[in-house]
């Protein structure tokens, strides 16, 4: 799949475990989609620091305090990056002050409802309820309209929390469905289980490592995607692949002047460990094909951290041209 | 000269508990699982405890099953992986059921048979398992307790739940706790709890736009199941807040030590800094960092690395005809340069933490092959 059609939904998830690089594909491909001309807002999820923004190279407002992780409170702002794209940090807290004014229309009740305690006590008590207004804010982004009526974003990316979180959080609205009789909770359930599950509107790529348990992991997730969640799962990114310049045959040759001195030797380590590192992620990559029949974009590992917005352009070239060519 | 800094199974040596925390992807059950099979080797009885969706430890391990049960590791398994462990030595793992241990936990406390069914029954309480935040790690915790005061284990390492903040592992407890205690709701709902009804009708709750309002969200069904849920709660809160003052009161004391563990990555070790300073700021015990997954530098002379130039002559003179292989030295040259970029990249991420946290650390060389199964466990053990 070329990115065009990945990027021509209205609303995709990228989704994968931690630690797999998700908030450095999102923002390539965040960076893909803006620069053929779409307006994209890149949703984070309650995320302790905003990720996406110096991935960017915008300046991220530090929302760690000194003394510990107490996330800051703050308003849900969309922040302009870069021209035609845009980015937001959903917290459950403000996402549910908006759901509460959207709902109850008028601010003055709002705060006689929502400033009560026992309010507040009541919505944290209903399962499931802060998942509802995170999700219920990212898909009313894919909906407002601007003033002249056409959608205020052609895409809305969700850079998702790992993969067990962005599960419970993608199950929310058919649980409800299940569960709740009637009423704004279970309208609300309904249009966003609509929105999710329809494959023309909404997908999610899936990002992990040529490892084993990435691997494991992303199988498993494509399998709840598919027969649970009913989401369209377009596309695969096997992102920092390891890649050796060494053949086998090379590679074994090498093996024995390992203990050379300096400098064959630390150069023929570095070269054994090359080779050995890309030889595992093509058994890997074999494995993961062998399970998932998706298009699969392989991405090269990157020498350095932290990554910053040159190694998002690299990488968001890197998938315009369809990933990296391994041997299959 | 420097002093000799201790690694973390040093660090551990006279503890009885270890609780791993870390975001997810850094190998914490790895560690947490190297952790007790070093124990056991030296001949101590030790066990993991993990929550794990993806059964990583499980496979590990070798089994299939680790819900809730203690299950020992075959010796003759330890054996043919070349980690036996020495006389007296076991190792078990178990990985945590959550929705087993609340209902441990009601059963625990609940005063009559009616009573718990009636909690075990209530559909928010089915939920709530699952849907609470924190409810992972505050069972997490209240297993642990369990484990600590029950068995007779020379080491247990909890393995915690990737979390997305560092804080909500340690306020799960008092977070769960406000909500099954607050003062305000039980006061409102006093008219249903003390009336012993089993239906609970928004209708008590009050009236106005309060009640209207919140039902607007909710529905009355979710009131009422909460209503219900609180009624049978009643009188079995303060059973609850004594046990988790006492598992606090474990988590602070000198027989538990907190590993830190990260990969090198900024996220990962931003991550543990903030884990660090909280656990720091409510007097929790460290017992050191874990760097997991480095790349180790290699080249140990002088700088600037070796050019292929310089690669081409020892080739020859081991006998490897460069010029039959394409642009060998080049390759090579490109290839240490691109290690050694790597390593000091890593160095340079990890410097900040080992400011930060001066005590015990182990740092573990990204090892040939991945750790999934007990030989590797070994491997990292002997690292750590």
């Amino acid at each position: 799949m070329t990115p065009a059609t990945l990027l021509d939904r209205r609303l995709l998830f990228v989704i994968g475990k931690g630690g797999t690089g998700k908030s450095t594909v999102t923002a390539a491909l965040a960076l893909l989609a803006a620069r053929a001309g779409k307006r994209v807002l890149v949703c984070e999820v309650n995320a302790a620091q905003d990720r996406i923004a110096p991935l960017l190279g915008a300046a991220a407002p530090s929302t760690l305090s000194r003394d510990g992780a107490e996330p800051a409170r703050r308003a849900p702002e969309t922040t302009r990056l870069r021209p035609g794209l845009h980015a937001v940090n959903v917290h459950p807290r403000e996402a549910m002050r908006e759901y509460g004014l959207m709902v109850l229309k008028f601010r003055a009740v709002y705060q006689a409802v929502f400033d009560n305690r026992l309010v507040r006590y009541f919505l944290r008590a209903v399962p499931s309820l802060a998942e509802l207004v995170v999700l219920g804010k990212i898909l009313h982004e894919v909906r407002v309209a601007d003033h002249g009526g056409r959608p205020r974003w052609d895409l809305v990316l969700v850079d998702a929390p790992a993969t067990g979180h962005a599960v419970e959080l993608l199950r929310v609205p058919a649980a409800l469905l299940d569960t709740v009789p009637s009423g704004p909770l279970r309208h609300d359930a309904r249009w966003m289980h609509e929105l999710l599950t329809d494959p023309v509107r909404t997908a999610v790529a899936m990002v992990t490592l040529p490892e084993e348990l990435p691997v494991a992991e992303v199988l498993e997730l494509d399998a709840q995607l598919r027969d649970v969640l009913h989401l369209s799962r377009a596309a695969l990114f096997v992102n920092a692949t390891p890649r050796s310049r060494f053949s086998q045959g090379e590679a074994t040759r090498l093996l024995a002047l390992g203990d050379t001195a300096p400098p064959l030797g630390p150069a023929v380590r570095a070269a054994t460990i090359e080779a050995r590192r890309g030889a595992d992620a093509l058994v890997h990559l074999r494995h993961l094909r062998a399970g998932l029949d998706l298009p699969t974009t392989v991405l090269p590992l990157l020498p350095s951290a932290p990554w910053g917005p040159a190694e998002v352009e690299r990488l968001a070239g890197v998938i315009a041209d369809g990933g990296v060519q391994v041997p299959t | 000269m420097i002093a000799r800094v201790p690694g973390i199974r040093e660090a551990l040596a006279g503890r009885r508990i270890a609780v791993c925390v870390g975001s997810g992807g850094v190998g914490k059950t790895t560690v947490a699982a190297a952790l007790a099979l070093a124990r056991a080797r030296e001949g101590g009885r030790a066990l993991v405890c993990t929550i794990d969706p993806a059964r990583r430890l499980a496979s590990a391990m070798g089994l299939s099953s680790l819900g809730n049960v203690e299950t020992e590791i075959p010796r003759g398994r330890l054996e043919s992986a070349g980690a036996a462990a020495t006389a007296g030595g076991h190792l078990f793992a178990m990985m945590l059921d959550v929705k087993r241990t609340w209902d441990d936990l009601i059963a625990r406390h609940a005063p009559d048979p009616a009573r718990r069914e009636r909690i075990l029954q209530n559909r928010l309480y089915q939920q709530m398992s699952a849907a609470l935040a924190g409810s992972q790690e505050y069972m997490a915790m209240e297993k642990l307790y369990e484990l600590a005061t029950d068995r007779d284990y020379d080491l247990i390492v909890l393995d915690t739940p990737p979390t997305a903040h560092a804080l909500d592992f340690l306020e799960a407890p008092d977070r769960i706790l406000d909500f099954l205690g607050n003062d305000t709701a039980r006061t409102l709902l006093a008219p249903a709890i003390g009336a012993g009804r089993f239906g609970f009708r928004l209708a008590q709750l009050g009236s106005g736009y309060l009640a209207k309002g919140l039902a607007r969200f909710t529905g009355q069904q979710a009131l009422a199941d909460l209503g219900e849920f609180l009624h049978g709660f009643q009188g079995m809160y303060e059973g609850f807040k004594a046990r988790a003052a006492s598992v606090r009161a474990l988590l602070a004391g000198p027989e538990v030590g907190f590993v830190l563990v990260a990969s090198p990555t900024p996220p990962s070790l931003d991550e543990v800094l903030a884990f660090h300073r909280r656990l720091v700021a409510e007097g929790m015990p460290v017992a050191g960092v874990v760097v997991n997954r480095l790349t180790p530098a290699l080249w140990t002379g002088p700088a600037p690395l070796p050019a292929a130039g310089e690669l081409a002559a020892p080739l020859r003179a081991a006998g490897i005809d460069a010029r039959a292989l394409a642009a060998l030295p080049e390759r090579l040259a490109a290839s240490l340069a691109e290690h050694e970029a790597m390593a000091a990249a890593e160095e340079r991420a990890i410097a900040r933490l080992l400011a930060e946290v001066p005590g015990p650390r182990s740092l573990v060389p990204r090892l040939d092959g991945e750790v999934h199964d007990l030989a590797g466990l070994a491997r990292l053990a002997a690292r750590l």
